[in-house]
């Protein structure tokens, strides 16, 4: 049997619903806006919040590029590439400056981001207080009445514990010098990125029901303190072995038969432009 | 040809998210509003807008000198429930609606709570006219370094609205739209300064 699905998935109820959220959520820097997350024919967890923000923006015209983790081909990217293309008949794009709009998993490309494109960051926990308070309730008083201290105790206990802010990925940020905010799991090394972006960058948590975002040219913090400052991951010295790329971030392979270290682009998409002597 | 309720829909929507992420760009929804074949009492690209945002779920008020009818009509058209100005979710302020009508539903308009900002009034205002003339200056979120609007309406809403908008996160949106069908978005980060010609 063939379905013939609405443009792009959703009823324009759906859509309607999910683009008020969004509009507040440009117009309040870093505030997670509640929204009625839909059912979506990928698993929750899975960048739902992502894909029906992508839904709710796209249309004939767009290009679209979607990333998991840096890549363009693995299961994630291609499953959601496959949903929005049936569903719109839109072009694909693995090149990041013909994008439109870009859905991501846990990265923000290599190539600097231009006016005009949307960046679309899929969040599995959008609330960045939910380490230490586990109530909804709460952490909504705590972002009212800007009672962040949890946020830097936090932060302080790891240097304690470990010498350092042991935050991989998702290390926090003040957006507009107002909320403390998720920046989805990207590395450290993506946070710079997101300060004065020129794109819009939106973010969307299926599961957890919210929708926040950080508008072009809008100031974004990682927390850190006067006197420990914040590091990004630092690949000083390798490059990487496909295209020779220095200063991105790199991924560390390790072959098990030579026992030797590689370093790699993480982003394929930049790797692969760089490879065919193309501009970035 | 009739507005396509998904198509159309969603170019207005890509344009007025443009508008709104980046406050002072005036964005132009001609092309959507000039399909739309219903003659309600305000312009197209305001029947545009409701059409994009309102449904069941909505609550509006109309000011406007024709209000019970254009309140109907709109309730007839997307289902969104008609409320007072202190409640509403968006309130839409027509061109006929006099001198004070903006001022008023700017003063009236729920500016969220601390808990929930987002509960909170977006006023569409039919203006006049709009351009980039260096009339005000804006600054905030959105902006690269300044930019410069000139809004065509009656009123102190500059004032008012920095009132309204004094405690952020607390405050409240507006869309000007106006009879050419040009959008221009202030949300609450956005800071209006007079510019002074001299």
């Amino acid at each position: 049997m063939k379905i013939n699905y609405n443009f792009a998935f959703f009823d324009e109820g759906s859509k309607r619903e999910i683009r008020r959220a969004t509009l507040k959520a440009i117009a309040i820097p870093g505030y997670q806006v509640p929204f009625a997350s839909r059912e979506m024919p990928i698993a929750r967890g899975w960048g739902t919040g992502g894909l029906q923000l992508t839904l709710s923006l796209i249309g004939k015209e767009d290009v679209l590029k979607v990333i998991d983790q840096g890549s363009d081909e693995s299961v994630n990217a291609v499953n959601i590439k496959k949903l929005v293309k049936a569903t719109t008949g839109i072009t694909i794009t693995g090149i990041t400056t013909e994008a439109t709009i870009i859905q991501s998993r846990h990265r923000i490309p290599e190539t600097p981001l231009k006016e005009g494109q949307i960046l679309v960051l899929q969040v599995p926990l959008p609330e960045p207080l939910r380490y230490y308070e586990p109530s909804e309730y709460e952490t909504k008083k705590l972002h009212a009445e800007k009672e962040y201290s949890g946020a830097w105790l936090m932060l302080f206990e790891q240097i304690m514990n470990y010498g350092h802010m042991s935050t991989g990925a998702d290390h926090p940020v003040m957006v507009h010098d107002r909320y403390v905010m998720a920046p989805s799991p990207i590395p450290r090394f993506d946070n710079p990125k997101m300060n004065c972006a020129k794109a819009l960058i939106l973010l969307g948590a299926g599961r957890e029901k919210k929708i926040y975002a950080v508008p072009p040219y809008t100031r974004v913090r990682s927390l850190d303190f006067e006197d420990f400052l914040f590091e990004a991951e630092s690949f000083q010295g390798k490059s990487c072995r496909q295209c020779g790329a220095t200063g991105v971030y790199l991924d560390e392979i390790l072959d098990d038969a030579t026992g030797k270290t590689f370093y790699q682009c993480n982003d394929t998409g930049f790797c692969m432009q760089r490879l065919n002597g193309k501009p970035c | 040809m009739a507005l396509d309720l998904v198509h159309d829909l969603q170019r207005a929507y890509r344009k007025t998210v443009d508008s709104m992420s980046r406050p002072g760009l005036i964005t132009n929804i001609k092309a959507q509003a000039d399909k739309v074949d219903l003659e309600i009492g305000c312009f197209k690209s305001t029947v545009v807008l409701v059409q994009m945002l309102f449904d069941t779920e909505v609550t509006f008020k109309v000011v406007s000198k024709r209000e019970a009818e254009i309140t109907k009509l709109l309730n007839q058209l997307t289902y969104a429930k008609a409320a007072e100005a202190q409640t509403a979710d968006f309130i839409l302020v027509l061109r006929d609606a006099g001198p004070f009508g903006l001022e008023k539903a700017l003063i009236a308009a729920c500016p969220g709570d601390l808990t929930d900002p987002h509960k909170s009034s977006t006023i569409i205002v039919e203006a006049d006219a709009l351009s980039n003339e260096r009339d005000l200056a804006l600054a905030g979120p959105g902006i690269d370094a300044e930019s410069h609007i000139k809004v065509q309406t009656t009123g102190n809403w500059v004032g008012l609205r920095a009132e309204k908008n004094s405690e952020y996160p607390l405050g409240i949106e507006i869309i000007f739209t106006d009879s050419d069908h040009n959008l221009l978005c202030i949300p609450r980060t956005t800071q209006i300064v007079k510019q002074v010609v001299g």
